[in-house]
C-alpha cells in the first residue's frame, strides 16, 4: 500500500511540473511575440535603408558617377542581399567605374544563378569585349540574344544583335556582321526608322547592295522621307547605278521642303555630270561616241598637265617607263580618236575607254586627287575596274 | 519563473524518489523549449548587433569616417566598466565558459551572465570590435538551458547535461546549421557521443534552427556561388590552401596566446582601458581603409566568396583581421572567435583562388569555392574541430561536390596546426585562466585504455557442467582439489551462460549432501541449485576497468568468444586486473 503522504507528494510534484511547463509555455509565447514585433520593425528599417541607398546608387549612375554608385549600391545590398536589381546595378557600376575584374566576377556569380538571362550575358559580353576577349564576348552576345528578357524581349534582342554586328565590324569580320544584320533586319517590324538603321549598319559592314535594299524599304514605308532618299541615292551612286542615284537624289531634294542637305546637292550635281560623261549612260551610239570623245579630251588634258607638272617637280623619276608607255598609247590613239573610226569598230571604243581610265588613274596616283570632271572620270574608271574584277 | 512556495519546497532528491522516471520524461520536452527560447534569443541577439551597428557606425561605414575610430573606443570603455563591475563572467568567447559550467559548476550559468553576454557582446560587435556572435550565442543557449533546468528542480546530473543541449541550440540558431552545431558541441564541449544526450541535443538544435529560419528564412548563412571540382589537379591548389590555412591559424593562435595573458596581467586601471584601446586600433584599421575587418564581417565574407576583392586586398584583409581580432579578444571584450576565423579563412581561400585563377587560368575552380573551403580550413586548424569543419562547409554550401577539397585542405591544415601548436586554442585560454578543463582533442587522441584481453589468463580452475548432479560435482571437485587448490570453479550452464562460483560457495552447496548418492538432493543438477543468476557475459575487447565492479560478487570472470556462444577465451581475476594495471 502506498502511503497517503506519498500520493499527496506525487500530486504536488505533478502540479509543480504542470505549473512550470505552463509558465514556460507562457514565457515562450511572450518572448516570441516580442521578438516578432522587434523583427518586423527591424526588417522594415533595413528595407527602408536598402531603398534609400539604392536610390542614391541609381542617381549616381544616372549622373555618370559609377564610382559613387558602387559604395551606395554595396550598402543597399547589405540590407537587401537578394535584391536582383541592386545586384545588377552594382555590377554595372563596378564595370563603369573601371573595376572590370570585380564587375566580371559579380556578373559571373549572377550568371551562375541565371545562365540564360539576357541582361547578364550582355553585360558579360561587354566586359569581355573591353578585355579584348573576342571568343568570350561573341559567346556571351549570342547567349544574350538567345537568353530570356523581361517584357521587351524582341526589341532588346535586336539591339544586342546590332551591338554584336558593330563588334564584328570593329573586328573586321564583315561577313559575320552582315549575316547578323540581315537576321536582325529580317526579324524587325516594319518602320522607316528601323530600315534606315539597318541600311546604315549594312553600309558600315560594306554591304552597299543590301544597304540600298533597306533604304528602299524605308522609302516604301515612308515615301516622303528625305533621309531615306538621300541615303539610297548615295548607295546607288556607290554601286555605280547613276541613273537610279539621280532619281533618288532628285527626290531627296524635292521632299526636303526646300532645305536640302548640301551634300545631297553636291552628290546630285556629280551624278548629273556623271550621266553626261558616262558613255554607258548614252541611249544612242552616236551620243556614246560624242561622250567618249569629250571624255578623251578631258583625260588628255589631265594627263598632259600631269606630265608637265611631273617634269617640273621631278616626280616621274621612278615611273618613266610607265609614262612613256602611256604617252605612246596616246599617240597611237590619235588614229582611232575620230567619230568615224569609233563608229566603224566597237573595239576602238574599248581601247579609247581603257586609255581614258588608265590615264585618269595614273594621273591620280602621280599627281594627286583630281577635281571636277577628272574626278568623275576617275570614279567611272574605278567602277569599271571593279566590274572587271567581278 | 515564480513557483508556489509549497510546491517549490519539494527537493530534487525527494522528486527523484517520488517519480523515478520523471526526469527522463521531461528531458526531451524541455529540450524543445530550450531550443525554441534559445532560437528566439539568438534572433534577438543578431538583431541587436545589426541595429547597434547601424546606430553607432552608420548605415554605410566606410574609410575616413571619424566615428569608425571613436565609436569602438567609447564602446570599449563602457564594456570594460560593465564587465568589471556588473557582469564579471562575460569575458571571452563563451565556449570555455560553457565547458566550465559543465565540468566545474554543475551546469550552472547565472542569468546575469546570460544577460551580460547578450548586452555586452552585441554592443562590442555592433560597435565594430572584431569579434563574432556565434560563441556568445552558444553561451546564451547554455544559459537558457541552465536557467530552465534549475527552475524545474532537476538532478545535478541532468543540470550538467542541459548546458551542452542549450549550447547546441544557441550555436545552431546562430549558424543556421544544426548538424555543425551538434557536432561542435559533441566534438568540443562534451567530447563523447551518448544516445541520451544526443537525442536532446538534436531536438534542441532543430527547434532553435526552425525558429531562426522562421525569422531569417531558410537561406544558408552565406550566398554560396555554384561550384564543382572539374579538374582533379585543382586538389593541388586546395592542398596549398591547407598549408596556408595551417600557417595562418598558427600565427593567429600564437598572437592570441602571446598577447592575451600579458594584457590580463596588467593592473586593473589598465584592464579598464584595454577594450577602449583595442577599439581605437581596430577602428583605426577601419578608418584607414579596411572597414571590412570591423564587426563580424559577414558582408566581407560574402563579397570574398563572390570574387569582389582583388588578391592584395584579400591578403591585407586576412592579415588585419588577425591583428584586429587578437586585439579585441585579448583585451577581454566579450565576443566570439568563430566569425573572425571564418573571415580569415574566407579571405585566404579567396586569395589562393585568385592567385590560381591568375597564374593557372586553365584550372576552373571559382574564387568562391576556395573562399568556402578556406573557411573550413581555418575552422579545422584554429578551432581544432575537424569533423565540424567538414560538415559546416557541406551544410553551409549545400554542395556535396566540394567534399574532397574540404577534407584534403582541412586535414592538412589541422595536422600542421597540431604539430606546430600542440595545445588547442580553447585549452590554451583555459590554462591562461587557471582552469584545467578536459581537452576534447586529447581525449580523442588518448591511447585506448587496457582491455580484458590485456589481462586475460588461461582457464586454470575446474570446469563443471551445469547438468552434473551435486553428487558428481562433489566427486569432481574432490579430485580436483587433490591435484590443485583452486579458489573458484566455472560452471557451464545449458543455456550457454557461465557461473563462476567460489570454493566456499561450492562447499556451501555440498553441505546438505550425505553419503547416499540416490538421495533427491544428490541427484539435483548444479544449475538447478544455482538458480537463474549467471556471471555477466563479457568479451575480450571490453575496457579492463569495466571488470572491477564485478569482483565484489564473482571470484573470477569468464571471458567469452564473440563468435562462438559458450566458448571461453580465458578468465579474469581481480588479481590479474590489478597486476596488469601495475605493469602499466
Amino acid at each position: 500500500m502506498i502511503d497517503a503522504s506519498v500520493i499527496a507528494s506525487r500530486r504536488r510534484l505533478l502540479l509543480r511540473d504542470s505549473v512550470t511547463f505552463f509558465l514556460l509555455t507562457l514565457t515562450t509565447v511572450v518572448l516570441f511575440v516580442l521578438t516578432l514585433l522587434l523583427f518586423r520593425s527591424f526588417t522594415a528599417h533595413r528595407a527602408d535603408l536598402s531603398v534609400r541607398w539604392a536610390a542614391r546608387g541609381r542617381s549616381a549612375l544616372a549622373q555618370g558617377h559609377p564610382e559613387l554608385a558602387v559604395p551606395a549600391l554595396r550598402t543597399a545590398l547589405v540590407y537587401a542581399p537578394d535584391e536582383r536589381e541592386y545586384q545588377m546595378l552594382l555590377a554595372q557600376a563596378l564595370g563603369g567605374s573601371g573595376h572590370a575584374e570585380e564587375a566580371t566576377n559579380y556578373f559571373l556569380n549572377l550568371w551562375e544563378a541565371q545562365p540564360g538571362d539576357g541582361v547578364i550575358n550582355l553585360q558579360l559580353a561587354r566586359l569581355a569585349r573591353r578585355r579584348s576577349e573576342r571568343t568570350e564576348a561573341i559567346r556571351y552576345y549570342r547567349a544574350s540574344i538567345f537568353g530570356s528578357w523581361n517584357g521587351d524581349g524582341v526589341e532588346r534582342r535586336r539591339e544586342v544583335r546590332l551591338e554584336l554586328a558593330n563588334y564584328l565590324i570593329e573586328l573586321g569580320d564583315l561577313p559575320a556582321a552582315q549575316t547578323e544584320l540581315l537576321i536582325a533586319a529580317s526579324n524587325a517590324p516594319p518602320g522607316a526608322g528601323l530600315e534606315i538603321l539597318f541600311g546604315d549598319e549594312l553600309e558600315r559592314a560594306k554591304d552597299p547592295a543590301n544597304a540600298l535594299l533597306y533604304y528602299q524599304k524605308a522609302i516604301a514605308q515612308d515615301p516622303e522621307n528625305p533621309e531615306a532618299y538621300a541615303k539610297a541615292g548615295r548607295m546607288a551612286y556607290q554601286l555605280g547605278d547613276y541613273a537610279k542615284a539621280h532619281g533618288l537624289l532628285e527626290r531627296a531634294v524635292r521632299v526636303s521642303d526646300g532645305e536640302p542637305d548640301d551634300r545631297v546637292e553636291v552628290l546630285l550635281h556629280n551624278v548629273e555630270r556623271l550621266l553626261v560623261l558616262s558613255p554607258a549612260a548614252a541611249r544612242r551610239a552616236s551620243d556614246r561616241i560624242t561622250r567618249l570623245l569629250d571624255d578623251k579630251a578631258i583625260a588628255k588634258r589631265r594627263w598632259d598637265g600631269c606630265v608637265a607638272q611631273g617634269s617640273k617637280q621631278a616626280i616621274l623619276a621612278g615611273v618613266q617607263a610607265e609614262v612613256q608607255a602611256l604617252n605612246a598609247r596616246w599617240a597611237q590613239a590619235q588614229g582611232i580618236s575620230t567619230r568615224e573610226a569609233l563608229a566603224a569598230d566597237q573595239n576602238n571604243e574599248d581601247v579609247l575607254t581603257s586609255l581614258i581610265h588608265e590615264s585618269e588613274t595614273t594621273a591620280a596616283s602621280l599627281c594627286g586627287a583630281p577635281t571636277g570632271d577628272d574626278a568623275l572620270l576617275l570614279l567611272l574608271a574605278q567602277n569599271a575596274q571593279r566590274e572587271e574584277q567581278r | 519563473m515564480g513557483v508556489e512556495p509549497k510546491i517549490a519546497e519539494l527537493r530534487e532528491d525527494d522528486a527523484a524518489k517520488l517519480a523515478p522516471r520523471r526526469e527522463e520524461q521531461v528531458f526531451l520536452l524541455l529540450s524543445i523549449f530550450i531550443g525554441v527560447i534559445s532560437g528566439l534569443l539568438v534572433v534577438s541577439f543578431r538583431m541587436a548587433i545589426a541595429w547597434l551597428s547601424v546606430l553607432l557606425l552608420g548605415s554605410s561605414p566606410g574609410p575616413h569616417q571619424a566615428r569608425l575610430i571613436y565609436v569602438p573606443c567609447v564602446a570599449g570603455l563602457g564594456i570594460a566598466v560593465l564587465t568589471r563591475y556588473v557582469f564579471p563572467q562575460v569575458r571571452g568567447s563563451g565556449v570555455n565558459q560553457t565547458k566550465a559550467a559543465l565540468y566545474i559548476h554543475n551546469g550552472f550559468i547565472s542569468i546575469r551572465t546570460m544577460i551580460g553576454k547578450f548586452l555586452l557582446a552585441s554592443l562590442a560587435i555592433g560597435s565594430g570590435h572584431s569579434l563574432g556572435p556565434e560563441d556568445p550565442s552558444l553561451q546564451i543557449g547554455a544559459g537558457v538551458a541552465s536557467l530552465i533546468s534549475r527552475k524545474l528542480g532537476l538532478s545535478r546530473e541532468k543540470l550538467r547535461i542541459f548546458a551542452p543541449v542549450g549550447a547546441a541550440a544557441g550555436l545552431a540558431a546562430a549558424f543556421n546549421a544544426p548538424i555543425s552545431a551538434i557536432l561542435f558541441v559533441i566534438e568540443e564541449v562534451i567530447g563523447q557521443w551518448s544516445a541520451g544526450v544526443l537525442g536532446s541535443i538534436v531536438l534542441a538544435a532543430v527547434s532553435s534552427v526552425v525558429v531562426a529560419r522562421w525569422f531569417w528564412g531558410s537561406e544558408p548563412m552565406f550566398r554560396i556561388p555554384a561550384m564543382s571540382l572539374r579538374d582533379p589537379r585543382e586538389l593541388m591548389a586546395y592542398a596549398v590552401l591547407g598549408v596556408v590555412g595551417g600557417a595562418a591559424s598558427l600565427v593567429f593562435a600564437k598572437s592570441l596566446g602571446y598577447l592575451r595573458p600579458r594584457l590580463r596581467n596588467q593592473p586593473t586601471w589598465s584592464q579598464l582601458m584595454q577594450p577602449a584601446l583595442a577599439g581605437l586600433l581596430v577602428g583605426g584599421i577601419g578608418y584607414f581603409g579596411l572597414p571590412e575587418v570591423m564587426g563580424a564581417g559577414y558582408e566581407a565574407i560574402d563579397q570574398a566568396m563572390h570574387g569582389q576583392f582583388v588578391l592584395h586586398v584579400l591578403v591585407l584583409l586576412a592579415v588585419f583581421k588577425i591583428v584586429a581580432t587578437t586585439l579585441s579578444f585579448s583585451s577581454g571584450t566579450p565576443g566570439g572567435m568563430f566569425a573572425p576565423t571564418l573571415f580569415i579563412g574566407a579571405m585566404l581561400g579567396a586569395a589562393v583562388g585568385s592567385f590560381e585563377k591568375h597564374y593557372f587560368p586553365h584550372l576552373t575552380g571559382s574564387t568562391g569555392s576556395y573562399a568556402l573551403v578556406g573557411m573550413g580550413v581555418l575552422f579545422a586548424a584554429f578551432l581544432r574541430a575537424p569533423l565540424t569543419s567538414v560538415f559546416m562547409v557541406l551544410e553551409v554550401s549545400g554542395n556535396y561536390s566540394v567534399i574532397l577539397p574540404v577534407i584534403l585542405a582541412n586535414t592538412i591544415a589541422y595536422l600542421i596546426s597540431r604539430v606546430l601548436q600542440p595545445v588547442p586554442i580553447f585549452e590554451l585560454f583555459t590554462h591562461q585562466d587557471g582552469l584545467y578543463l578536459p581537452s576534447m582533442e586529447e581525449q580523442r587522441e588518448e591511447k585506448s585504455e587496457l582491455h580484458f584481453e590485456d589481462a586475460l589468463a588461461p582457464i586454470a580452475v575446474p570446469v563443471l557442467k551445469g547438468s552434473e548432479t551435486l553428487w558428481e560435482a562433489r566427486r569432481t571437485m574432490t579430485e580436483a582439489f587433490a591435484i590443485q587448490d583452486p579458489e573458484a570453479v566455472l560452471i557451464q550452464c545449458k543455456d550457454g551462460g557461465w557461473y563462476a562460483a567460489s570454493r566456499a560457495e561450492m562447499e556451501g552447496l555440498f553441505l546438505g549432501l550425505g553419503a547416499d548418492q540416490t538421495a533427491p538432493e544428490a541427484k539435483q543438477a548444479i544449475e538447478e541449485r544455482l538458480g537463474k543468476e549467471r556471471t555477466p557475459l563479457m568479451f575480450p575487447d571490453q575496457p579492463l576497468s569495466a571488470a572491477l565492479p564485478y569482483f565484489g560478487r564473482w571470484p573470477l570472470l569468464p571471458i567469452s568468444n564473440r563468435a562462438m556462444r559458450g566458448a571461453l577465451e580465458g578468465v579474469l581475476s581481480q588479481a590479474d586486473v590489478l597486476r596488469r594495471y601495475q605493469r602499466g
